[in-house]
This record gives structure tokens, C-alpha cells and sequence, in this order.
């Protein structure tokens, strides 16, 4: 029987089981409309608001400044068009690696009229506080920035980019989905005004997801219906899944710490033991400043999809950096961004540890991966050419 | 991505991978969008494939049709092979899902491009 080893938890984990537990009654027992004034709606917007305050908690921040949306694409679409069209036209400034939640939407305000600068990164992917300040324009409106990029890991130094924006008074919307549960995040001393964060990175269920809003932020809703979370998010809310995200913050919040130095050295060992066995393998993303479970790395003259195929039959899961769709392949574009050249960015490979994953798993997939980059290697007919960069 | 257990054999056991010395034809295909690269050498003895060998970059679909490619070519006509279409490597890997189909496409380019430049050779002789 074939181990099976989960090294994909940047694209979602496994639902913890005190976070199930917690999440169950309401589906059936206390199954109430959170709007309905009678007692089956209490109980479902008692345990609504329990989740909420379990966030803030966290957070350190006020209950009324989180809103409960469908997702982490949600919350960057609401965090973002909602304050563009409170202001109705002007400058967004953001970088060229965000996820595509706030890529596309940010592409689809330039075709309404706004304008944006996308922030190049450096060769560790990340970005200089200084551009951010030199981007900023009178009529700037938003600086929108990841906490941590879903690929590399690497980490925005947030609280540097936050005093400019702060002193500039340019609300900071930090699309937080990778960041928030895995690494502190000081709402007060970063200045963030709008945070998105999502349950199906951090043990919560999918499908479920938050934005704050600081108070006195000027926002429009983008979605409209009945007066649902103060009028910000019309729609009956998700109570089971609320519940759930609440849980699952209030458990980060209890093991985060122990868990990232548990991860950080696993997933350093990770890459020491690749490195040890493979000869042209690169680490991308910032070797400190970066997410405790994130381990992108490159091979060279081999192809990443040979590796994650290679991988899954022997019952490990990792992700692929490049994505060829419809025979068509797209090297990732953080990557690009990095300025890393094709012949290595074909062969970049996501592994993303989480609360599950043992040292043993750990060793499994070094023993693994050598041997099978090895025999991908043989099979290259551009292997042994000399690399572009070194 | 679901593969059939042919493809999967032919990805965990490559036939006839690595290089050949001194090849009656040698011929690449490459499918730029993806940037799949597949090379094949061939040995041939009066008029037919004696042996294909390959080399490939490229993700596991295309490694695997590849190894399929050399059982393929193996016995096959030269005139024959110049001529083979994708499908023919398809079907010998049990089929390709349709966002890989450029698998099958890249090998048949490279097997045509090979039995085409043996067949040149042998003009040459
Ligand atoms: C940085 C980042 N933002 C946004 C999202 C989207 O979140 P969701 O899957 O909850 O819609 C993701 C998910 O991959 C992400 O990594």
C-alpha cells in the first residue's frame, strides 16, 4: 500500500475536526434563518455572531468590522470594488503577483475607468516598500497587496508599505488568504483597513470567508438584496460554514505558533534534502521572509508536470508551477515576475505542508523526489545543456 | 487528470529512452505553446524500423507517448512511419484526455520528421 502524503494545503486542507464538530448542529438542529426574529433564527445568528467574535478576537478588532462573505474571491472582489465605487474613479495601485481575485478585478475597474500600477517584485518576490510610495498619486484611491503569496510563500513587509499608506491616508487592502492563522498579522501597527482571509486555507470549511472593514472605511456594497451584515453583504449568510470559519480562527489562534516552527524546520529540512540529492534545483520565494509551510523549488530542464504526475503515483500530492491547459502552457506568472528564466520557471514545484504532515512524510518525499528528477533528468534531451543562469 | 493505466505504464516504465549512436534517422518535434520537445533515433534495416530510441521534455503525457512511439515505430515501414498520424499514437497509449492531446501530436511530428530523414539518408547512399 502506497503512503499518501498531502503537500497541496496553499490550495486547501482538510477541515479539523473540532471545526466539524462545531459546524454540524447547524445544519440540522439549529437550522434557522439568522434574520428571523423567533427563536430558531437566534440560535443560528447566536452561533453567526459567536464566529464573529472569535474573529475579532484574533484580530484584535472590533466585531462590527467583519463581514462574512462566499469566499476568499469575494472578499478581494467586495474589498476592492466596493471601495472603488464608493469613490467612484480614481488610482489603484497593486503588484504584478496577486492572485487572480484581485488581478482581474483590478483589470476589470481599469476597463471602467480606473486607472492602476501593478508593482514589479524582486528575485525573492517581493515588493519595495519605496515603489509603493513612489506609485502614490493624488488621486490614488487603494493600495492593494497580498500578506503572502500563495506560490512562493514570501511574505509583503505590510507594516513598512502600511506607514506609507497610512501617512499618505491611502486605505491598505491586504488579500490576507494565505496569511491569516499562519503568521501574525498586527491589524493596529500594519494599518490595514480592509483584510480578506478565507476558511479552506486554515482548516475551516470552503466556500466560506471574511473581509474586514475598519471602521469609517467608505465602502458601496457590489452585491445587493436584503440587509444582511449591516448592509454590506446581502444574501443569507452560510451559518454552518460562519461557524466553522469562526472555529477555525479561534484554533489558529491557539496553535499557530507552535505549528510554524514545526513547519518552518520540516519544511527546511524539505528543501536541505532536495538540495543534498539533486544537482541544478533552485528555491524560489524569500529564504526567511517567508510562509512556515511554503516550499516552491525548480528544477531544471525538467518539466513540472512529469514531477507532479511522477509524485501522485507514488500517493503525494504537490502542485504544479506551470499550468498547461488545453495544450497550451502557461509558465506562472509570479515566477515571471521574479524574473526567473523559462528554462527553470517550466520546472517549478509547489509543496505546501500543513498540521498533518510528519517528518516522515517529510523524508518520504525526499527519497521520492531525487531518484524520480534523476530518471526525468535521463529522459530530457536539453539536460546537460549549460544553464541559462546559474 | 485521469490517464489510462497504458499511459501510466508507459510513464513509470519507459521503453527505449536515451540516446542512439550512430542512427540511420534522427527527427525532433516540438509543440512551441507547450514547449514539449520529443526526439526520436531510429535504426533501420531494409526499409523497416529496427529500433526507435527517444528523448523528451515535456510533461508525463508526453513522455509516456514517447515510449509508446518507439513500440509503434518498431517494425513499421520507414514510408509507412512518414506517414503516421497522431491518432496512432493515441490509441496505443489508450487514449488521451483532450487537454493532452498535443502528447500524441508532438511524437507523431518527431517519428514523421525521423522516418523522413532516414529515408533522405538512404537516398543520399
Ligand atoms: C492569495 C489568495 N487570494 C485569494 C484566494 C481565493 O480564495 P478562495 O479560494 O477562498 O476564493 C486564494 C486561493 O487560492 C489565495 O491564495
Amino acid at each position: 500500500m502506497n503512503r499518501r502524503v498531502y503537500l497541496d494545503h496553499n490550495a486547501s486542507t482538510p477541515v479539523h475536526p473540532e471545526v466539524l464538530q462545531a459546524m454540524l448542529p447547524y445544519f440540522s438542529e439549529r437550522f434557522g434563518n439568522p434574520s428571523s426574529v423567533h427563536g430558531f433564527g437566534r440560535e443560528a445568528r447566536d452561533g453567526m455572531e459567536t464566529a464573529r467574535e472569535q474573529i475579532a478576537d484574533f484580530l484584535k478588532v472590533s466585531k462590527d468590522e467583519i463581514v462574512f462573505t462566499s469566499g476568499g474571491t469575494e472578499s478581494d472582489n467586495l474589498g476592492i470594488k466596493g471601495l472603488a465605487a464608493a469613490r467612484g474613479s480614481g488610482h489603484i495601485i497593486t503588484s504584478q503577483i496577486e492572485h487572480h481575485a484581485v488581478l482581474r478585478t483590478v483589470q476589470t475597474l481599469e476597463e471602467q475607468g480606473f486607472t492602476a500600477t501593478y508593482l514589479p517584485v524582486d528575485g525573492d518576490g517581493m515588493v519595495n516598500p519605496d515603489d509603493v510610495k513612489k506609485a502614490l498619486r493624488a488621486d490614488t484611491i487603494l493600495v492593494s497587496l497580498m500578506g503572502a503569496n500563495s506560490e512562493v510563500g514570501t511574505l509583503q513587509p505590510i507594516r513598512e508599505i502600511g506607514r506609507i499608506t497610512r501617512e499618505a491616508a491611502v486605505p491598505l487592502h491586504v488579500d490576507g488568504v494565505q496569511t491569516v492563522g499562519k503568521v501574525p498579522i498586527d491589524m493596529g501597527a500594519f494599518g490595514i483597513d480592509l483584510l480578506s482571509f478565507s476558511g479552506h486555507k486554515i482548516y475551516g470549511p470552503k466556500g466560506v470567508a471574511g473581509l474586514y472593514i475598519r471602521k469609517g472605511t467608505k465602502m458601496a456594497s457590489i452585491q445587493h438584496g436584503g440587509e444582511h451584515e449591516r448592509r454590506r453583504r446581502a444574501g443569507t449568510e452560510n451559518v454552518a460554514g460562519i461557524v466553522g470559519l469562526g472555529k477555525a480562527v479561534e484554533i489558529r489562534g491557539r496553535d499557530m505558533a507552535v505549528e510554524g516552527a514545526r513547519l518552518t524546520a520540516l519544511r527546511d529540512r524539505l528543501w536541505e534534502g532536495v538540495r543534498a540529492g539533486v544537482a541544478e534545483v533552485r528555491l524560489n520565494g524569500h529564504p526567511t521572509e517567508r510562509l512556515p509551510g511554503t516550499c516552491n523549488v525548480c528544477f531544471h530542464d525538467i518539466e513540472s508536470e512529469s514531477i507532479v504526475l511522477g509524485l501522485d503515483l507514488k500517493g503525494i500530492g504537490v502542485s504544479a508551477g506551470s499550468a498547461c491547459t488545453s495544450g497550451n502552457v502557461e509558465p506562472s506568472y509570479v515566477l515571471e515576475a521574479k524574473g526567473l528564466p523559462l528554462d527553470w520557471a517550466m520546472g517549478s514545484v509547489r509543496c505546501s505542508l500543513g498540521r498533518g504532515t510528519t517528518a516522515e512524510d517529510i523524508e518520504y518525499v525526499i527519497e521520492s523526489v531525487v531518484p524520480l528528477v534523476a530518471k526525468l533528468k535521463t529522459l530530457s534531451p536539453v539536460a546537460g545543456a549549460a544553464p541559462a543562469v546559474s | 487528470m485521469r490517464y489510462s493505466d497504458t499511459l501510466i505504464d508507459h510513464f513509470r516504465n519507459p521503453r527505449n529512452s536515451g540516446m542512439m549512436r550512430a542512427p540511420d534517422g534522427v527527427g525532433e518535434g516540438e509543440y512551441a505553446q507547450c514547449m514539449d520537445l520529443a526526439r526520436f533515433y531510429l535504426r533501420v534495416r531494409d526499409g523497416r524500423v529496427e529500433e526507435a530510441r527517444f528523448q523528451a521534455y515535456g510533461c508525463g503525457p508526453t513522455l509516456a507517448a514517447c515510449s509508446a512511439g518507439t513500440e509503434v515505430a518498431a517494425g513499421t515501414a520507414l514510408e509507412a512511419l512518414a506517414e503516421i498520424e497522431d491518432g496512432r499514437i493515441e490509441a496505443a497509449l489508450g487514449g488521451l484526455p483532450p487537454e493532452r492531446r498535443h502528447a500524441a501530436k508532438v511524437v507523431a511530428l518527431a517519428l514523421r520528421a525521423a522516418a523522413r530523414d532516414a529515408m533522405a539518408r538512404r537516398a543520399v547512399h
